[in-house]
């Protein structure tokens, strides 16, 4: 479901003029990094809120079609709509996934230089052992 | 060896004369407390221990090495509201903004009208002395302060909201603006940089990695705790470990996982786990004109306890990372990204309520605790009331407009439009808050129906067990508790030394 996953945080994300979109942001690898290390209820949250994301354009935009096979104007507009949806689970599932995209975008050093803001170096991620 | 850290196999077993679970701000004053009297000292940690240069740089990765079950806790309520708490050696101190104030002088006066606590007034505030010397609380230096506190402290002198620069356990703070994911600079005084080295150096011991599955009990002594190492990135279940207690065992380790030990280990009270409260918080944006780049300075310099008794509102800078705060602008595809654009330009300022809603922790599925908390109407109106006066604050300050962040009302208000804010729905689905200040679930008291622990912190009908977290409070204070849990803490050590 990476796929699935990827494709709907992408159009959360989209490239604005010469601002990066998600998938310009390093996010294959960010997702890779999620799926290998996060507990299984934190990615079934992604996945859930890729589904819902995926299976609501019947509400948003009135077209009974996954949101995969619109057209990108289509898209777009369901991706608005959906985030900003008056169905308070509906709306709390696909923020999880649009933290996550956030995360992955707000973390890509061309984006932060973009803000003025310094480039995270890799989180080392270690710990005491002895 | 005075630091064990995840042991895959081979059981560990390990002895004191106390045992304290947790290290963070009330488990690390205790432990302190105890260690200088001279008693041996076991600290039981259910995180790793990570030194500052092993800090995560990114909001991934401290949600990943640092959060409790990585940020994922919310309460379970009318609303789904996220609760910040850390799970490494020092405890949500290496996460914090370091914020120190002392405990109001209302707060004894309710304690003691309320539940019975009485007589410990003059030792919190001597303790909180003791704390500020040996924490470094200073100001803020004006050159570590950035645009979004200079313009909050604008605000204030044009609207006179009652502020003033923030006091904060840091040494030096230069406004790296790093504190939620731990400060690498060492400024920030988190108690995994002193009081749990110092309770080493005086012969401590400490296990990591260890959470803290049950207490161990003879007859109706706590004899100690036990559980199994987990490592910190697999998350698989290590040795078993037990760390035997001669004296007594401190459970410091949280609101939310404190009383779900208790309840695990056989204390099935009614009172165990009830009284959960809390701060909710919540933000608005402010944009302005100019540039405000709130990532560079202190992440909270401004603050204001002028609206606290009255209307329960603490109001403050506060200054998240770009990945975090940019995903609470409304919306998503082109519309979204088109206000990310802008991010310069915001600042967000907050506001705590010292909401008087109650609510409980218990053990949900695995032993994960659940929040069952809900917000009434009145904290709701005090809630809303808050958003008002934080956009009122940022009006003061030049802002444009302000993006309150409430469902169902416009993305953006200007100056004349707060009237709609004012009257927004009050349904908390419609509005973002979450929980950082935590109080409960191991009240204190004199009457053992209605609390856990004595006014001491020990808990009713058991001897040698003692709660020194902020589970011990039976009220929410109206101000940032840090330094309030470690006096606390530290009059519970001294309690269990036999000190009056």
């Amino acid at each position: 479901m990476t796929w699935l996953v990827r494709s709907t945080m992408c159009d959360m994300m989209p490239a604005v003029g010469d601002q990066p979109g998600l998938a310009d942001a390093g996010v294959d690898t960010f997702l890779a990094t999620v799926r290998r290390e996060s507990p299984m209820l934190v990615w079934a949250g992604l996945v859930l809120g890729a589904v819902i994301f995926a299976v609501t354009p019947v509400i948003t935009v009135y077209v009974p079609l996954p949101s995969f096979l619109l057209p990108a104007g289509l898209r777009d507009t369901h991706a608005n709509r959906i985030c900003s949806t008056r169905f308070y689970l509906l709306r709390q599932a696909v923020f999880l996934l649009k933290m996550y995209a956030c995360m992955c975008w707000g973390q890509d050093a061309a984006v932060r230089r973009r803000f003025n803001i310094a480039a995270y170096p890799a989180d080392p991620g270690t710990f005491r052992t002895t | 060896m005075s630091h064990v850290p995840f042991q895959e196999r081979g059981d560990v077993a390990v002895e004191a004369d106390y045992v304290v679970v947790g290290t963070g701000a009330g488990g690390a004053a205790a432990a302190v407390t105890l260690a200088r009297s001279g008693a041996s000292v076991l600290m039981v940690e259910a995180g790793p221990w990570r030194d500052p240069h092993d800090y995560a740089w990114s909001t991934y990765g401290a949600m990943r090495d640092m959060m409790d079950d990585w940020g994922a806790t919310i309460t379970m309520g009318r609303a789904l509201w996220p609760v910040v708490q850390a799970r490494l050696v020092g405890g949500t101190t290496v996460i914090n903004s370091a914020i120190c104030v002392r405990t109001p002088e209302d707060i004894f006066g309710e304690w003691a009208r309320n539940h019975g606590i009485t007589g410990i007034q003059e030792r919190v505030w001597r303790f909180q002395d003791q704390l500020e010397d040996e924490l470094c609380v200073a100001e803020t230096a004006p050159a570590a302060m950035g645009r979004s506190n200079e313009l909050a402290l604008k605000a204030d002198a044009a609207g006179n909201f009652g502020g003033h620069v923030i006091k904060r356990y840091a040494k030096g703070c230069i406004g790296s603006g790093q504190c939620l994911q731990g400060c690498r600079e060492m400024k920030k005084q988190s108690t995994n940089l002193n009081y749990v080295p110092e309770v080493l150096r005086r012969g401590g011991q400490i296990l990591s990695s260890a959470p803290a599955e049950r207490i161990l009990f003879e007859g109706r002594r706590a004899v100690g705790v036990t559980g199994r190492f987990v490592h910190p990135q697999t998350r698989a279940k290590g040795a078993k470990f037990t760390a035997r207690a001669r004296k007594g065992v401190f459970v410091a380790a949280s609101v939310t996982h404190s009383p779900v030990l208790l309840r695990r280990s056989g204390l099935t009270h009614a009172a165990v786990g009830a009284g959960f409260r809390a701060h909710p918080g919540t933000g608005v944006f402010g944009i302005y004109d100019e540039p405000v780049d709130q990532n560079f300075g202190v992440t909270q310099g401004w603050a204001s306890t002028k609206y606290r008794e009255d209307a329960g509102l603490k109001l403050e800078t506060l200054s998240i990372p770009m990945e975090m705060a940019i995903s609470r602008l409304a919306g998503g595809g082109r519309a979204f990204m088109e206000r990310v654009v802008g991010y310069r330009h915001i600042a967000m300022w907050v506001h705590a309520l010292r909401a008087r809603s109650v609510g409980t922790v218990g053990a949900g599925w695995g032993g994960k605790p659940v929040i069952r908390y809900s917000f009434d109407e009145y904290d709701m109106a005090r809630f809303r009331a808050g958003l008002v006066k934080m956009s009122e604050m940022h009006f003061a300050a030049g802002a444009r407009v302000v993006i309150p962040g409430v469902h169902g009302i416009p993305y953006s208000l200007g100056p004349t439009e707060l009237d709609v804010l004012a009257n927004a729905p009050l349904d908390p689905k419609r509005y973002v808050a979450i929980l950082s200040h935590l109080f409960g679930g191991c009240m204190m008291g004199t009457d053992p129906t209605r609390s856990v622990c004595d006014t001491r912190g020990k808990v009713h009908g058991h001897e040698g067990l003692y709660v020194a977290d902020a589970s011990l409070m039976p009220d929410n204070i109206g101000v940032n508790p840090q330094h309030t849990i470690m006096a606390l803490a530290m009059i519970v050590a001294e309690g269990a030394l036999g000190i009056a």
